[in-house]
């Protein structure tokens, strides 16, 4: 049972309040089970690494902590809203959660700039001075600022998945999401958008990243899901998982990927 | 295709000549051939044109190619929305191009020469000042481009565009007016085509989105106009709008006594209104999945998603289907003849019947041949130029 296999927490729970909870989570496509009840409680700054075999639901949970996937049963809360139907509720999270996709999504007909700024200016309204000097605040965050009038197709895989980082940041998102954000890329750029996720970590962001760059999952992260068969099989720290898990699917699955 | 270049490069004309035209006895004959068809085909159109032609036919029956029976003396109506038209097409065209005015020259040129020879010399003088409109505003455009007046430069052109047809059909309306079955001529196919492309292509647009809409009823409701519409020709929809139509409008408002030119016009909108839905469909299924989490993500809406990520996507990758929709309906402006109302062809054809000039068919023809031809040309010159200027930076 996964709520049997908690450690017991990190420093995390007791410097600060949880601002995901997740309960009894489960969902089906069609007549396969993707999920099946989960749970889970994520804390502010928290950096949560999910790890698992493919299609085993990693995926899926953290897209339905914002809602690209509808949940069937349990309930999720983030930062004391109720993710439901109801269009406000997810209007409201939506700004309060960034996500990064595996295959980037930015916006091929827009400048790498107005990728940027769309958000800030037609949800936030800020004018469009405002969105302009954040979206070079945040290019200069991610290392490249000199790209802002380009198309997302002059750049390369790791600048694309960059500009995405920044786009998300522009909402002013308590929450970060991460799915599998290097995957696509090439080896000689995963470094470049790895640091600026670790510089994000350090900067105290809440964090949820699904990957298998298991170093850098070691250096930042606060705590790992393993996920298998659409369930947490095994929770714990770094410590925990590198030097003594518990199930045997761990075991396996750990010596398969170091 | 490599051969054309690579000899072309290295070997200059006579090299190439022989490459590609010459290349095997098979080549050599087959170009011979070709040659001497292209050049009997020439001499005797040329030999048509310039010898035995009698353009006097054409020439004489300017007006009636125009306007058709549009009453003299009422021409003034037709100036404003025309030179509206000149600054909405030169202050567009110097704020939307960035790589010169080829296209705006050979476009326009082309226009331009084929009316020419509908100006009379009443007409002269104010074509000259259209002409002068055209090209101040499209100066003036260049400098507007990127300045501070830039937005509010380019709102002006599409509101501009957008009242062009309401201060046509108000020029037409004023005072005493003009009755609508007296409307002809080629004026009659340009606003039959302004119509049926600016209420057809939105109207296309909406059908689109609600065919692919996720709420059943909408979808459903959509797919039926479609297929219903399509289910039948043009000309008989044309039919059906002149004798069924006026039984099915509501009389609210007077909707059930429209003029037969309006139902004309309904029609042309709401024909090509399902065949524009169908190719914007074929857009709007191109763009990928992750695209709209991308917008859902960042916290758009869902008319904001569609509107600022999906469409201008979706309609960029059917710009080429789109121009051969709105060239097809140009052309098919014609079919208003069997409503019986003179259009373009219908005063081509109208000129063979004239005691001077019985029989003449061929020169009247010909020349509605060119003026279709310069409109569509025009048009395919527009498109090729805005797919080029929004190729940057596609995928």
């Amino acid at each position: 049972m996964p709520s049997d296999n908690r450690t017991s927490n990190t420093e995390a729970s007791t410097r600060s309040k949880s601002i995901i909870v997740v309960e009894h989570l489960s969902k089906w496509f069609d007549d396969f089970q993707a999920l099946t009840d989960v749970n889970t409680t994520v804390r502010e700054q928290e950096v949560v690494v999910v790890f698992g075999p493919s299609g085993s639901g990693k995926s899926t949970f953290i897209r339905t902590l914002n809602r690209l996937e509808e949940h069937d049963e349990g309930r999720i809360v983030i930062d004391g809203i109720e993710l439901t139907d109801d269009l406000d509720n997810l209007e409201a999270i939506r700004s309060d959660v960034g996500m990064v996709f595996q295959q980037f999504n930015l916006f091929p007909h827009l400048t790498v700039q107005r990728n940027i700024t769309l958000g800030p200016q037609k949800v936030r309204h800020l004018p469009e001075a405002e969105a302009n000097e954040l979206a070079m605040q945040l290019l200069e965050r991610v290392g490249i600022p000199e790209q802002a009038d380009k198309f997302p197709a002059q750049l390369s895989g790791g600048q694309q998945q960059r500009v995405a980082i920044a786009r998300a940041l522009a909402m002013q998102p308590k929450i970060m999401l991460f799915d599998e954000p290097t995957s696509a890329l090439d080896p000689e750029m995963i470094k470049e958008v790895l640091d600026v996720m670790r510089e994000l970590a350090e900067s105290g962001m809440t964090m949820i990243v699904v990957t298998h760059e298991m170093g850098f999952a070691r250096e930042v992260a606060d705590r790992f899901l393993f996920f298998d068969g659409g369930q947490i099989v095994e929770e714990g720290t770094s410590e925990h998982f590198f030097t003594n898990p518990k199930e045997e699917r761990t075991k396996l699955f750990l010596s398969q990927i170091l | 295709m490599v051969a054309v270049g690579t000899a072309g490069r290295r070997g200059g004309a006579s090299k190439w000549v022989h490459a590609n035209l010459f290349s095997s006895r098979w080549n050599s004959s087959l170009t011979i051939a070709t040659l001497l068809l292209g050049l009997a085909i020439a001499y005797s159109l040329g030999d048509f044109v310039f010898v035995s032609a009698e353009w006097e036919s054409v020439e004489v029956n300017r007006r009636l190619l125009f306007l058709a029976i549009y009453p003299s003396g009422e021409e003034w109506r037709l100036w404003p929305p025309v030179m509206m038209f000149a600054v909405v097409a030169g202050l567009g065209y110097g704020l939307w191009s960035r790589a010169g005015i080829r296209e705006y020259v050979i476009g326009g040129g082309a226009v331009a020469f084929v009316f020419f020879f509908l100006v009379e010399d009443n007409t002269a003088v104010l074509t000259a000042v259209m002409i002068a409109i055209a090209i101040a505003t499209y100066l003036a455009g260049v400098r507007a481009r990127d300045s501070r007046v830039d937005t509010l430069a380019r709102r002006a052109v599409i509101g501009g565009g957008v009242a062009i047809v309401p201060l046509a059909l108000l020029m037409l309306n004023l005072g005493d007016g003009v009755r609508t079955t007296a409307w002809g001529g080629v004026m009659l196919n340009l606003m039959l085509a302004t119509i049926g492309i600016g209420i057809g292509f939105p109207l296309g647009v909406l059908l689109a989105l609600g065919r692919s809409s996720s709420l059943k009823v909408i979808s459903f409701a959509c797919t039926g106009y479609i297929e219903f519409v399509r289910a039948g020709p043009l000309i008989l929809w044309l039919a059906m709008a002149r004798f069924v139509l006026p039984d099915f409008l509501p009389s609210v408002g007077g909707l059930d006594d429209v003029s037969l030119v309006v139902r004309a016009m309904m029609v042309m909108a709401g024909f090509s209104a399902a065949y524009i839905a169908e190719v914007v469909r074929g857009g709007l299924q191109t763009i990928p999945r992750g695209q709209h989490e991308a917008a859902d993500a960042i916290g758009l809406s869902a008319f904001q998603s569609t509107w600022f990520i999906v469409l201008p996507q979706a309609l960029r990758s059917v710009i080429p289907a789109l121009v051969n929709r709105f060239v097809s309906l140009w052309k098919d402006t014609s079919l208003v003849v069997v409503l019986g109302f003179v259009d373009l062809l219908g005063a081509a054809r109208a000129i063979p019947a004239q005691p001077d000039f019985v029989g003449r068919q061929a020169e009247a023809l010909l020349f509605a041949a060119l003026i279709f031809w310069s409109v569509s040309f025009t048009m395919s010159r527009l498109s090729a130029r805005i797919e080029r200027q929004l190729g940057v930076g596609v995928r």
